[in-house]
């Protein structure tokens, strides 16, 4: 019995929220259309991948192989606060104003001619949260008057582009079961599209869609076979057959997260999703396909089903994940998709149906395949495996093993841009390997969900990043820069013949894309991790990059600190452009 | 400092854009301020120019002459002697943020309880808009305070569960008689005023009271209210309540309160 005044209580947990904006936007709204065109329009950048198809290609010229060496900055934009770690995001600008995520689930809005802020938002962050690897956001979609981005603490959180001020408010799951978000948000028919990270915490994934404006569901799609889908709220066909390719009840915790950005490919109307490591990371546990992980996922927008899937690393047994973006591409009157796995090869799709077209090594080594079978599109494994640890002596850990590439693979989170002018994909990879073995493991509610141990090791002395130009019919490299530290940044390439990514050593650095020779670098003040973007502004082209070291690397790199030990966080955000002539 | 630093910039235009649209009282110094602060001027030039002010002994604002704790000064603003109020602004002048909250009485009486984190002594100003002539009445205490109440962090941000009862609302109505209510409730959340270092700012920003039919009363905290804010209101009828708000970052909390229990009962409980 309660005695005190505060009696008769009745409790409401937070939940989101709709509210009417009283005040008209000030600036042109993000219609359907911009972000339709967003890749061919050089006025602004609207969507991740500068272009929904994500070739991260610009048409723009004005800066090119002859007068990019000129370059100089505009102006720079500190995050501020005590707190930096990895600024892994791409901007997205509109209408003169730039908006930007940062580490710790903070957006800001700048005016892109001065580089001066508009509005800061803070995302009020609980103590527990559980980012697998590092505090990271990647960007933010924009429709209509809001700017839409994730929390680390799995929200979804929609500002009006013009105050700041926060209109809408989901939940995407429980941070306390290891949920969380650090990818960007797509837009698709005006349904705002997200995953989920959390594959390290043994959470089921899911590609969701929800109206835009109002934060409403749409449809939720489980990666991992058994689980049931809904649309407008009723069941919506189970993802898969269950038990199908998971043995028992492992499919209840099967991971699988689609935890970075999707793409959506207005050709054949398929939003693709890449999905994760099937969990936990000790494949003896769970022998099978393990569908559908490690697997572009093709949904149809429009009823939220599955229409193909390709799996890149069938029963993953090195985190080898396959969440990294499909990138639709035409050749030679075919539609198309280029892959760049974890795993070491290079994928090129038909984009229609998911069958393989083509698939090479992109890394020089690769221990766990001998290659991937183009009829069968599986690959032929080596039986590089580590050990089963139930059959050790003790039972406690298995046999180790030396196998490349390395869990944080052969091309990891940042994403490669494709240029229809060469006709090459400009593919950030790293050579490294790892000893890894198993161990026995159970699942825990928001508990690393593993049973795996790791070592990373570097291959060559001289250097473990190294951007790499590929033709997707020849499987040929055309030319590669190599770098002494891991690439860690997105690539971006332009109609001005040119490639431009950042190095961990701090550099943002433009390349000729037909022969791969430098050209200009900056010296940004610290690791260059996020994703450089170029639009034109009153007659001038511009290109913005966030700086600030961090990401998976410093936390999980091994042997490879040595490398990476010496370079210092950072928060801002660089823009440059040509002097005044 | 930097919402303060802010506003402060803005404060200008704010108030060159009110003159010029009520086209009145442009340069009209501010009456002289009975409290003495330093800060009165600012205090006019930011929220009240515009309107005509006066100092008015209706607006009553009963607060403690010293603060025991800086992070909950109870504060009690009874303007119900005025009649129609359309809002009541609550300002602390020598707070860093110096805006309190608003209090829309809509339908109930202009009177509010509530508690505030201070950062030093200061002047607690309630400014009250009256509905039909649109005059400021200024009423308001000075408390002394021993400061710190701003930039400490919320004793909730200390756990680290503050998360799991955010937005959590406990509340209770009395019979007053005469068809009128009181009603009490607190809200379960930080409050953090963006000053404490490495915190973001994260207070409520809207709470709505509504009966079954219509909005009886709408409050808009601002970052100096106290964590777990605690308010007072006095209502019309004798009816249940809907508790509705939100936070600056969108999360919305909903509670009701059941109708006040028969007297005796509730004298019974309160008498604990």
């Amino acid at each position: 019995m309660n005695n005190n005044y505060l009696s008769g209580v009745s409790v409401a947990g937070a939940t989101a929220l709709l509210t009417v904006m009283l005040a008209a936007p000030a600036q042109a709204a993000v219609s359907d259309s911009d972000i339709a065109n967003d890749a061919k329009t050089t006025g602004d950048v609207v969507t991740w991948g500068m272009g929904l198809q994500g070739q991260r290609y610009s048409p723009l010229k004005k800066i090119n192989t002859e007068n990019v060496k000129n370059m100089v900055p505009a102006w720079v934009f500190s995050y501020g606060g005590e707190k930096q770690r990895g600024q892994e995001a791409q901007p997205v600008v509109h209408d003169g104003r730039m908006f930007v995520t940062a580490s710790y689930s903070r957006l800001y809005a700048i005016d892109a001619k001065t580089g001066e802020e508009l509005w800061q938002y803070d995302h009020r962050l609980p103590d527990g949260i559980l980012p697998c690897c590092d505090v990271v956001n990647r960007g933010a979609a924009l429709y209509g008057d809001l700017v839409i981005f994730g929390t680390l603490d799995a929200q979804l959180v929609a500002l009006n582009q013009d105050t700041g001020k926060v209109v809408w408010k989901e939940k995407i799951d429980d941070f306390k079961a290891g949920y969380s978000f650090t990818a960007a948000p797509i837009i698709v028919k005006g349904m705002v599209v997200t995953g989920v990270s959390g594959g390290e915490f043994g959470i089921v994934g899911r590609v969701e869609a929800r109206d835009a404006k109002t934060g409403k569901m749409v449809w939720v799609r489980p990666t991992v076979e058994g689980h049931m889908g809904t649309k407008d709220g009723k069941e919506n066909g189970v993802t898969g057959k269950v038990n199908a390719t998971w043995p028992g009840d492992m499919w209840k915790t099967g991971g699988a997260a689609p935890w970075l950005g999707g793409a959506y490919d207005a050709d054949t109307n398929l939003i693709f999703y890449g999905t994760g490591n099937p969990a936990p990371w000790n494949a003896h546990t769970r022998p099978g396909d393990n569908l559908y992980s490690t697997s572009t996922v093709a949904i149809n927008p429009d009823t939220g089903k599955i229409v193909w899937h390709y799996q890149y690393t069938p029963n993953d047994g090195w985190d080898y994940d396959g969440v990294n973006e499909l990138v639709s591409f035409d050749s030679g009157g075919k539609k198309l998709a280029g892959h760049a796995d974890r795993n070491g090869f290079f994928y090129v799709l038909d984009r229609t149906n998911g069958k393989l077209v083509n698939a090479f090594p992109f890394v020089k080594q690769i221990d766990w395949a001998k290659g991937i079978d183009l009829k069968t599109g599986r690959p032929m494994e080596t039986g590089v495996r580590a050990g089963d640890p139930t059959k050790s002596a003790d039972g406690k850990k298995g046999e180790t093993i030396f196998v490349a590439p390395s869990f944080l693979g052969g091309k990891n989170w940042m994403p490669m841009a494709y240029s229809p002018d060469t006709n090459l994909f400009y593919v950030p990879a790293n050579e490294w390997g790892m000893d890894l073995w198993n161990e026995p493991v159970t699942y825990k509610k928001g508990a690393a969900y593993l049973g795996a141990g790791f070592t990373i090791k570097p291959l060559n002395e001289d250097y473990i990043g190294a951007l790499r130009a590929i033709d997707p019919n020849s499987g040929k490299i055309v030319w590669e820069y190599k770098n002494n530290a891991p690439l860690w940044g997105g690539v971006m390439t332009t109609g001005g013949g040119l490639v431009f990514t950042g190095t961990p050593e701090g550099y943002l650095k433009a390349f000729d894309a037909k022969t791969g020779k430098e050209l200009w670098k900056f010296q940004t003040g610290s690791g260059v991790v996020g994703c450089p973007i170029t639009w034109e502004m009153d007659g001038e082209q511009y290109v913005a990059v966030p700086s600030g070291w961090g990401g998976a690397v410093p936390l999980w790199g091994g042997d490879v600190a040595k490398k990476v030990k010496y370079l210092n966080q950072g928060g801002s955000l660089w823009v440059f452009k040509l002097p005044a002539s | 400092m930097k919402i303060f630093s802010s506003i402060a910039i803005r404060a200008p235009l704010l108030a060159a854009a009110l003159l010029s649209a009520t086209g009145g009282v442009a340069g009209e110094a501010p009456p002289a301020d009975p409290l003495r602060s330093v800060q009165w001027e600012n205090m006019y030039g930011l929220y009240l120019a515009g309107r005509p002010v006066v100092f008015d002994n209706r607006v009553l604002v009963l607060a403690p002459q010293a603060a025991e704790n800086s992070l909950e000064v109870p504060v009690l603003v009874d303007a119900g002697a005025l009649g129609r109020v359309e809002k009541i602004l609550v300002i602390a002048d020598l707070n860093p943020l110096p805006k309190v909250l608003e209090f829309y009485p809509r339908e109930s009486r202009a009177r509010i309880g509530f508690r505030v984190k201070l950062q030093q002594s200061t002047p607690i100003r309630a400014a009250v808009l009256t509905a039909d002539d649109k005059v400021w009445h200024v009423g308001g205490v000075w408390v002394d305070a021993a400061g710190g109440g701003c930039t400490a962090p919320s004793v909730g941000s200390g756990g680290a569960d503050w998360v799991a009862r955010l937005g959590q609302v406990h509340g209770r109505l009395w019979d007053r008689g005469a068809e009128q209510s009181r009603l009490r409730f607190d809200v379960i959340h930080p409050m953090d005023t963006g000053l404490a270092s490495g915190i973001p700012v994260f207070h409520v920003e809207n709470i709505e009271i509504r009966d079954q039919d219509q909005l009886l009363a709408e409050i808009r905290p601002f970052e100096p209210v106290s964590e777990n804010p605690v308010f007072t209101l006095d209502l019309p009828g004798r009816g249940a309540v809907q508790i509705r708000g939100r936070d600056n970052n969108g999360n919305r909390f909903r509670a009701s309160v059941p109708p006040p229990a028969a007297a005796g009962k509730a004298a019974s409980g309160a008498a604990r």
